[in-house]
């Protein structure tokens, strides 16, 4: 996810901070969560050299170890509800297809891919499919993947690439299933 | 030939001894599959489930009509258990009241089972070692029904199931092999061991989680992506027909190494059943087990392998309920149990 402060770069840290009594906790990348917990100009004294500066009152670091630890993330994690991943397709969080070893849709798989690929690698030392092909799912996903690329065109103004795009999407037998379905 | 990870790959297929039947007892195909853009039967809502149950329905009643579709909520008590003791169903499918189905096909071959873990678990079955026919009954009920629906699927991963370890194929292969021989010489930890580091999922009678009683084992694929469905059915084929020769020597050498052992188990085995008043069905199938291995052998008379995997059937609480036509506690069923078995074996006797 991206920081929830500078939107731009990827949120690697959480920080809680503290507003009028209340704590609130945000996801952000390391340069804002830097800028954030540096003392302010007003701050009574420099910290002594060598020693990292102390956050100021009411604001704490947490580090996130994220994929790699799986216990810190779940203490974490779980007091952080807002800002844990969930699949937007089903609403399914990180933690709860964690502890059913069960995932909630088809979506699940594109949004929690970052892990699943490892786990997914880990179960079976493969990455890639090999085998039976079903007609009509094939055809919903090649329109999902025109439908996107035909969408991206129009925005940047690629218009005659949108028409040829368009002229294929028409080709496809039409579709008749529910959105959500294969990453 | 030694069962070791280095020679079991793309091996000529040896020829598979006669006995086989009588060690590979039966094969099943199963294949996952879910509907695209359908949450998963575990994270569903009743409403969820009642949809894609009838989505199926209406799939099967157009492609495949020879197989009906019943709810699990139709299905009585009774009938439950004996679908279950028949390996038709699982008891994960009966959990699931709201939106739970199945559909059988009369022969046997094809059996649907509606929102159980996925969607769909469409399974084949066949005798012995038989693996090709079953994947051929699963498939062509799959490549029907995938004209009317549409699976979860994607170039990369294949079909998406609700647990990744059955992504890609979503076919679990699986024999059900009877291993007395390899038991008795003490030898089956070191197969089941080379079994698992050949990434096979070895369980016991009863699927996973469960037990091997009787000595009855199910040798299942572990993978399910990377490789295709004609590669996992031959590797799971191949490799069991290689335990089946293990199982055949083994017995082999018992008779001419170690006759008194077998012929205790045998004698052990055959006067608890004609003489005992009670009865678990694990106990009974712990003898049963021994008695079809004494069936296999030519050791027996008047007994042969099927009345044997019969009895195993029969003596299983649904069906011995079903057969004396009444409900009964746990304590009485033993006591059934004890009393039709011993019926059923009173008149057999050892050759040796």
């Amino acid at each position: 996810m991206k920081c929830e402060l500078c939107h731009k770069a990827d949120a690697e840290t959480a920080i809680r901070h503290e507003i009028q009594g209340e704590i609130q906790e945000l996801y952000v990348c390391q340069g804002c969560a830097r800028q954030t917990a540096a003392p302010p100009a007003s701050a009574p004294s420099a910290p002594e050299a060598g020693q990292p500066p102390p956050p100021p009152e009411g604001m704490e670091m947490v580090p996130l170890m994220g994929m790699i630890l799986d216990a810190a993330f779940e203490i974490v994690g779980r007091a952080m509800n807002l800002a844990e991943p969930a699949c937007p397709a089903c609403g399914i969080l990180r933690h709860e297809y964690r502890k059913q070893s069960r995932l909630g849709c088809p979506g699940c798989y594109t949004a929690f891919s970052k892990e699943l690929d490892a786990a997914i690698f880990d179960l079976h030392r493969a990455t890639q499919h090999v085998g039976k092909v079903p007609q009509r799912a094939q055809a919903l996903w090649q329109r999902r993947q025109l439908e996107a690329r035909l969408a991206e065109a129009i925005q940047e103004q690629r218009y005659e690439e949108a028409i040829v795009l368009r002229d294929e999407l028409r080709r496809l037998p039409g579709p008749d299933a529910k959105e959500g379905g294969p990453s | 030939m030694m069962l070791t990870p280095e020679n079991q790959a793309d091996a000529p297929q040896p020829a598979v001894p006669a006995e086989a039947a009588t060690i590979a007892m039966s094969c099943r195909v199963r294949l996952a599959r879910n509907l695209a853009g359908e949450r998963f039967p575990d994270w569903a809502t009743e409403r969820d489930r009642e949809r894609v149950l009838g989505a199926v329905r209406e799939a099967l009643s157009k492609e495949a009509p020879e197989l009906s579709m019943v709810p699990v909520s139709g299905i009585e008590a009774q009938e439950r258990d004996i679908l279950c003791e028949s390996h038709l169903i699982s008891k994960d499918l009966l959990k699931r009241a709201a939106g739970g189905g199945m559909a059988v096909a009369r022969d046997g071959t094809v059996c649907v089972m509606v929102n159980e873990e996925d969607h769909l678990r469409i399974q084949g079955f066949a005798q012995g070692l038989d693996m090709q026919s079953a994947w051929r009954y699963a498939d062509e009920l799959d490549t029907r029904l995938e004209r009317r629906l549409t699976y979860a699927w994607s170039p990369r991963l294949g079909y998406l199931t609700a647990c990744p370890s059955n992504v890609g194929t979503g076919l679990r292969a699986g024999v059900m092999l009877h291993l007395l021989g390899l038991r008795l010489l003490g030898e089956i930890e070191a197969v089941v061991s080379a079994l698992e580091r050949m990434r096979l999922l070895v369980r016991g009678i009863g699927g996973e989680g469960s037990e091997a009683a009787g000595q009855i084992y199910q040798v299942s694929n572990m993978d399910t992506l990377g490789i295709d469905e004609a590669g996992i059915i031959r590797r799971v084929t191949r490799i069991c027909a290689e335990v089946v020769r293990q199982e055949y020597n083994a017995r082999v050498r018992l008779l001419q190494e170690s006759p008194l052992v077998l012929v205790d188990c045998l004698a052990r085995s055959l006067s608890v059943l004609q003489n005992a008043r009670l009865l678990t069905t694990a106990e009974a199938l712990e003898f049963l087990s021994a008695l079809r291995l004494g069936a296999a052998m030519g050791l027996c008379t008047r007994l042969k392998v099927a009345d044997v995997d019969s009895l195993i059937l029969m003596m299983q609480p649904g069906h011995l309920q079903k057969g004396l036509g009444t409900a009964m506690t746990s304590d009485e069923r033993d006591e059934m149990r004890a009393d039709f078995l011993s019926r059923k074996v009173a008149r057999v006797k050892l050759k040796c």
